[in-house]
């Protein structure tokens, strides 16, 4: 790849003596979006081109601020979730399992043991769910509709048994302190067995239409490469740092819930076909491999789910005891962190979220400087970020 | 212009080589397997096309079913209502307005269906619908479970202002029937 340095160009194409003065060229300014289909939610990039090259990228962010940390201040433990949900709205699952997990440790809970497999369970069904709509918005972004369709047929599945369950399609409000809502019957399990079989047949069906394709492999393949290098420096997680090659999931290196009695591996980039490690094509492939390891979950979730109870016992008014603490779990996008500050009172006093998207947003403007346009909004796609979790 | 970008491009020597690489042969290959990998997907699609039913449903006439546990329009039982306050108070958007005052203790106290005493008379109690997030935490904190989710989820009004509603009036107490029975 080659690498655009802003200030060496603009260094080059002032000192240019030949150049007719009437035939001035200067860098025209084009915004990318708000509303741009390449980004959930609202994203302005401000990106300065040559031509059909990226000079430069300025990401602004904010347009989707709610703010949802200072709000939570206000309100009470249990009536902070329904805003948890709406940070990621494509994961939401796994957005409250780790606020609830927060709340728990602090409170030293105990959960019974189905309602940590259920909750595993729908967190590994809302990671397949939200890699899904990153396959079909990423080969949409990339110009090919009909993926895009399947994709949403198989989520609406998912979609489907999150609302027999909890009653909402998105903004589930499911996990609650002490266990979850709702209690899973046979007859749903049966549809998830069936689901399972079904899926397998469509990964497969997802690889041979657009993973084995020519085209996609030249859009993607070589584009916007993150080093590991570059990781590490911006504190890159989830499926981007696994398409740079680094074997790091807080599932199986800090296992939490009982990820620890399920068997199961951690894709990684390993630039398959001729690809860079870290380019567009691995990061895409991490998340297809990622989907088949959560359906292998689930399907052990299916065959060992034990009978009992799934609400523990919790207080009904939560009171935190003084202190603060930092937990982070592996949500589909990265890790999430939540840094929870408690004086006792029935309201969080500080609640800090550390969202994985916003540190994948500061890392466009390194790597956009001499990308083309397209391949510029295949980076975007790439790394698959949900803006109600960047502003919050 | 072009100028800059051919100077570029003689510092990386690397990608002229994978230009100059490109022989009669590879290039040749490339198309093959882009058309080939193209027909292969357009394969899979005219499968689709030939075998899928339409998934999707003629919203006005063919309407989902919705689930047991479905979360759509809340409905509050104003007969049943001991105003309480704890919907209003455990609300993450304040969107209950509950105004109440104790009933005088000479009269007889009315009770509910349930057998609870109604201690205080309920002279409003407004639902701002379009405020509301549907996160279902106010109907599991309802003593005597008067407030629920019901399975109307038609109710779209042309101002704000109509979304806000009265559940103490007449009109919506007789709307019982409707919008809470699936």
């Amino acid at each position: 790849m080659q690498i655009w340095d802003d200030k060496k160009y603009l260094i080059e194409k002032t000192s240019d003596e030949n150049e007719n003065p009437s035939l001035k060229s200067e860098l025209l300014t084009v915004n990318m979006g708000p509303q741009h289909p390449a980004t959930h939610g609202v994203l302005r990039i401000e990106i300065k081109t040559d031509s059909e090259i990226v000079a430069k990228a300025i990401p602004h962010i904010g347009y989707l601020h709610r703010c949802m940390e200072k709000h939570s201040e206000k309100i009470d433990y249990r009536g902070v979730t329904p805003f948890v949900d709406r940070l990621d709205y494509l994961g939401a699952m796994n957005m409250e399992l780790g606020y609830i997990l927060t709340v728990e440790k602090m409170l030293g809970t105990e959960v019974p043991r189905r309602a940590q497999y259920i909750r595993v369970l729908v967190c590994e069904l809302q990671r397949i769910a939200s890699h899904l709509v990153a396959f079909g918005t990423y080969v949409l972004d990339l110009g090919a509709f009909t993926p895009f369709l399947y994709a949403f047929e198989e989520r609406e599945k998912i979609l489907k048994f999150f609302e027999e369950i909890s009653g909402a399609r998105l903004l589930y409000n499911y996990i609650w302190v002490g266990g979850v809502w709702n209690d899973i019957t046979d007859e749903q399990c049966d549809f998830l067995r069936n689901f399972c079989e079904e899926f397998e047949k469509q990964l497969e069906m997802y690889n041979e239409l657009v993973t084995g394709n020519k085209i996609f492999f030249e859009r993607t393949a070589h584009v916007g490469v993150f080093s590991l290098q570059d990781c590490f420096d911006f504190g890159a997680t989830g499926p981007v740092l696994r398409g740079s090659g680094y074997k790091w999931d807080l599932r199986k290196i800090h296992p939490y819930c009982i990820y620890n009695e399920l068997e199961f591996d951690v894709p990684v980039g390993t630039g398959d076909h001729g690809s860079t490690i870290g380019d567009c094509y691995n990061r895409y492939q991490v998340r297809m491999k990622e989907m088949v390891e959560s359906l292998k979950m689930v399907k052990q979730i299916l065959q060992k789910l034990p009978v009992g109870p799934f609400m523990g016992k919790a207080p009904k008014v939560i009171k935190l005891p003084k202190g603060e603490i930092f937990l982070r779990t592996e949500a589909s996008r990265g890790e999430i962190g939540f840094h929870l500050v408690s004086k006792g009172d029935k309201t969080p006093y500080r609640l800090k979220v550390k969202s994985p998207c916003f540190t994948h947003v500061s890392m466009l403007p390194h790597v956009a400087p001499g990308q083309m346009i397209s391949d510029f909004i295949a980076t975007v796609g790439s790394i698959d970020i949900v803006l109600g979790e960047v502003d919050r | 212009m072009s100028n800059l970008i051919t100077n570029h491009d003689h510092h990386d020597e690397e990608e002229d080589s994978v230009e100059s690489g490109l022989t009669f042969t590879s290039y040749m290959g490339n198309i093959y397997k882009a058309v080939a990998s193209t027909i292969k997907g357009m394969s899979i699609t005219l499968k689709y096309v030939l075998t899928k039913t339409p998934t999707t449903l003629e919203y006005p006439e063919v309407k989902e079913v919705l689930p047991e546990a479905s979360r759509m329009r809340l409905y509050n039982d104003a007969l049943n209502c001991i105003a309480c306050n704890m919907c209003m108070i455990s609300c993450p958007v304040n969107c209950i307005y509950i105004t109440s005052f104790p009933r005088s203790k000479d009269l007889e106290i009315p009770k509910t269906s349930d057998g609870t005493a109604k201690r205080q008379v309920l002279v409003q109690y407004t639902i701002d619908t379009a405020l509301c997030c549907y996160c279902g935490i106010c109907t599991t904190v309802c003593p005597t479970e008067c407030l629920q989710h019901s399975y109307d989820y038609e109710f779209s009004q042309y101002t704000v202002k109509q979304m806000k509603y009265d559940y103490t009036s007449e009109d919506l107490i007789s709307w019982r029937d409707r919008i809470v029975s699936k």
